[in-house]
């Protein structure tokens, strides 16, 4: 069987093997927590408004907070219970958020719901607005929000629809889970997508060291009009959008441009089962599936409620069997660092790892010896030693000209580094010291 | 509870420089193996004192000069290891001594150490000590002992210790055979002589993946390729003289060379036309050491114009 990939990249391992194998064979387990905090501002863009105060009784899937403007989505109650806090609180991200905290009576009283029905049925301009009721954001790490995503610039013509379930990162199974258990649900959402955008083609992409995946959604997707699904190599950053796109495709996303520039829409395996479960249930999005893995007794995947505290999704994995140096949100090339285990799983967490101290601590620098490891692994075909020397001297225009924009953060550079430069923090940095000059214009 | 927060990512290669060099020493080995066994303990006593010269220079100019050091980061040791491997197992003691002390005072540690020097030490090291003693640079030994159970065809008239290369700019044939050519049973320095011993450690760094092909294969191919044109025959260049050592563990310095694979392709290239070009119209019998030199200092350039195209850099539209 043919296998696409793209140009670049690496292989991570984490004690020799990618970190995936503790927790592939563990059945996804649902948890649900006494209380949730649930910040407001899960997705990309502006952050929805509480529209509920101490005291208030919520139900299951109840609006709680109202999406502001077109791009904006809901955020739902993901317990039923009262609701106790209404706070600003530190949570992943660099400001701190408005969070709803609601402590769970344990009764899960389902809201009113509107289901559409069938994916095949369903009225196709009724889908779109029933995603950005049901609060879909990206759920593979991004959380923009899906309904943008699908509704591109009228100029833009998309033809194919990807669903990416590469999950090339480390030590996540997620999206393994998720396919191998429910990949019926999968490909309704591709479906739904495909039918509420008039797309004919819907590829899915697995990496080959999925095989239970690849013939699971094979299945699920025989006798689907226009469903394939397509073996990837086995490759960091496989389910990079770019790179996922350019492998499947061919086709190259402009500099600064979107997917939808080369008439492609590229949708987590999991937000796919969420738009299945919004138009088939009319269900809005208040739980997810997440790896907890690293130092805890028992890693797994959890079926968790949105707001659920990391600390208690540690906990329901048997606890810290170490003292925790780190812990992120997502895999460990890219995962987001939480302050500390009190912050809340948000709609775009797909992992959360716990690292010792030791393998936390801080690695030193070496002289760089020009080995152009960086250069062969970069998947944007950057040439990451000579901006980390540009970098150093403080040159930003120059950076500007080396396409440091163009880096898509996914770390490989740094990773691959025998002299353990911090190159993607760098980048990182640089990128955003562009994007405020920018904006500050 | 302390938690670190960084950006990612949150797991490093296990590979460091020191790992690296591990891997070029263990390449080099079996030359080294092959070298003590075919020229004696006097080729054993050269190597360590380059060894140990270029260990004890890097260590002093760093404390000397209030810099931390990094002698453990072992390429100092590879340093001294290529230049050893690079003289006549019958040279003075104090030669290599000479060489390591100016590979990594002069060439390394005064260009700002590790990573910064613009040509490969051990190289400028040599062609230092052919420029200051070249007679006794070429006074090369027959080996004591031969490998594999060949004739001994190496007496009558190679006595004095004519490499093979000498024999042929004096337009004589050498007459070695290839398969002594191939295993060492002639005249040379102590690491360059066995061809087989070199291929086996090329193999080596490719599996670990400490080097890629692209360098050697390159500069190889257009050494025979220019040989063949200029109706030479392709092989016994191939085996003849430091080439294949030169190609295998010197022009592969990676701080020196291209970092991308089509400047790597360029600079391969470059050397073998260099080397060819020394060795038919040059003064000198053989060219690697000058050739590697030369394109060293061309690195620069070739990374600055040989570039490739960004991720993205298509119409919008199109």
């Amino acid at each position: 069987m043919k296998k696409f990939t793209f140009r670049g990249g690496i292989h991570p391992l984490h004690d020799l093997h990618e970190g995936k194998e503790v927790t592939r064979m563990q059945p996804i387990k649902p948890y649900v927590p006494q209380s949730v905090c649930i910040p407001v501002n899960m997705h990309i863009g502006a952050p929805s408004k509480s529209i509920v105060a101490k005291g208030d009784h919520v139900l299951l899937g109840q609006v709680i907070a109202q999406a502001m403007g077109g791009i904006g989505i809901p955020v739902h109650a993901s317990v039923s219970g009262e609701v106790t806090e209404v706070a600003q609180k530190q949570m992943l991200g660099t400001v701190p958020s408005t969070c709803i905290t609601i402590s769970n009576d344990g009764l899960d009283t389902w809201t009113t719901l509107a289901p559409l029905g069938n994916v095949e049925q369903a009225a196709e301009d009724r889908i779109i607005p029933a995603i950005q009721a049901a609060g879909i954001c990206g759920m593979g790490g991004a959380c923009f929000p899906t309904h943008v995503k699908m509704s591109p610039p009228a100029d833009r013509k998309i033809d194919t629809i990807i669903l990416n379930g590469a999950e090339c990162e480390t030590f996540l199974t997620a999206d393994f889970r998720l396919m191998v258990e429910n990949p019926g649900r999968i490909v309704d959402g591709l479906r739904a997508a495909m039918r509420a955008m008039g797309v004919s083609r819907g590829l899915i992409g697995i990496e080959d060291n999925k095989p239970e995946a690849i013939s699971a959604m094979q299945q699920a997707a025989q006798g689907r009009l226009g469903v394939e699904v397509k073996v990837l190599k086995t490759k960091y950053p496989q389910g990079g959008e770019k790179q996922l796109i350019t492998a499947l495709t061919k086709r190259q996303v402009p500099s600064g441009g979107l997917p939808c520039d080369v008439g492609v829409v590229v949708l987590n395996v999991a937000t796919a089962a969420a738009i299945a479960d919004a138009v088939i249930e009319g269900k809005p999005l208040i739980s997810r599936v997440t790896t907890v893995a690293g130092a805890v007794k028992d890693p797994g995947n959890l079926l968790l409620r949105i707001g659920t505290s990391f600390h208690d999704a540690i906990e329901a994995c048997g606890g810290y069997i170490e003292t925790p140096g780190k812990i992120f949100a997502g895999g460990s090339m890219t995962g987001n660092c939480a302050p500390d285990d009190s912050v809340s799983m948000t709609k775009a967490n797909n992992g959360i790892v716990v690292l010792n101290e030791k393998d936390a601590a801080l690695t030193a620098e070496s002289q760089c010896i020009r080995c152009g490891r960086c250069i062969q692994s970069c998947p944007a075909y950057l040439n990451p030693y000579q901006m980390h020397v540009t970098y150093a001297l403080g040159k930003v225009d120059e950076l500007e000209k080396q396409h440091v924009l163009d880096c898509i953060i996914c770390g490989a550079c740094s990773y691959v580094c025998p002299a353990h430069r911090y190159l993607t923090p760098a980048f990182k940095d640089a990128k955003d010291l562009i994007t405020a000059r920018r904006a500050s214009k | 509870m302390t938690l670190r927060v960084s950006t990612g990512p949150h797991i490093l290669t296990r590979e460091n420089t020191q790992t690296l060099m591990l891997d070029v020493l263990i390449a080099l080995a079996p030359a080294t193996a092959a070298g003590i066994f075919l020229f004696g303990l006097r080729a054993a006593w050269v190597l360590c004192v380059a060894v140990v010269a270029a260990v004890v220079s890097e260590y002093a100019w760093q404390k000397l000069m209030k810099k931390s050091v990094t002698v453990h980061d072992l390429s100092a040791v590879v340093t001294g290891l290529i230049i050893g491997l690079n003289m006549p197992a019958g040279a003075p003691l104090w030669m290599p001594a000479i060489g390591s002390i100016a590979a990594i005072i002069l060439v390394k540690q005064l260009f700002g150490g590790m990573g910064h020097n613009f040509m490969n030490p051990a190289m400028v090291a040599r062609a230092f000590l052919l420029a200051s003693w070249p007679a006794r640079m070429t006074t090369f030994l027959l080996p004591e002992r031969l490998l594999g159970s060949t004739q001994a065809s190496l007496g009558v008239d190679i006595i004095s210790g004519a490499t093979p290369l000498v024999s042929q700019k004096l337009g004589i044939s050498s007459g070695v055979p290839l398969s002594d050519l191939f295993l060492g049973n002639i005249p040379g320095s102590i690491g360059e002589v066995c061809k087989i011993a070199i291929l086996i450690g090329f193999l080596y760094m490719l599996v670990v993946k400490a080097i890629s092909w692209h360098v050697p294969v390159f500069f190889l191919g257009s050494v025979a390729l220019m040989t063949w044109l200029i109706g030479g025959d392709p092989l016994v260049a191939l085996l003849s003289g430091g080439v294949l050592f030169g190609a295998v563990f010197m022009a592969t310095d990676y701080v020196t060379n291209p970092m991308l694979r089509v400047g790597q392709a360029v600079f391969g290239i470059g050397c073998g036309l260099m080397v060819v070009i020394i060795r038919s119209w040059g003064a000198y019998p053989e060219g690697v050491t000058y050739a590697i030199l030369f394109m060293n200092c061309l690195t620069p350039l070739i990374d600055r114009f040989i570039s490739r195209k960004v991720y993205g850099m298509v119409k919008k539209n199109a």
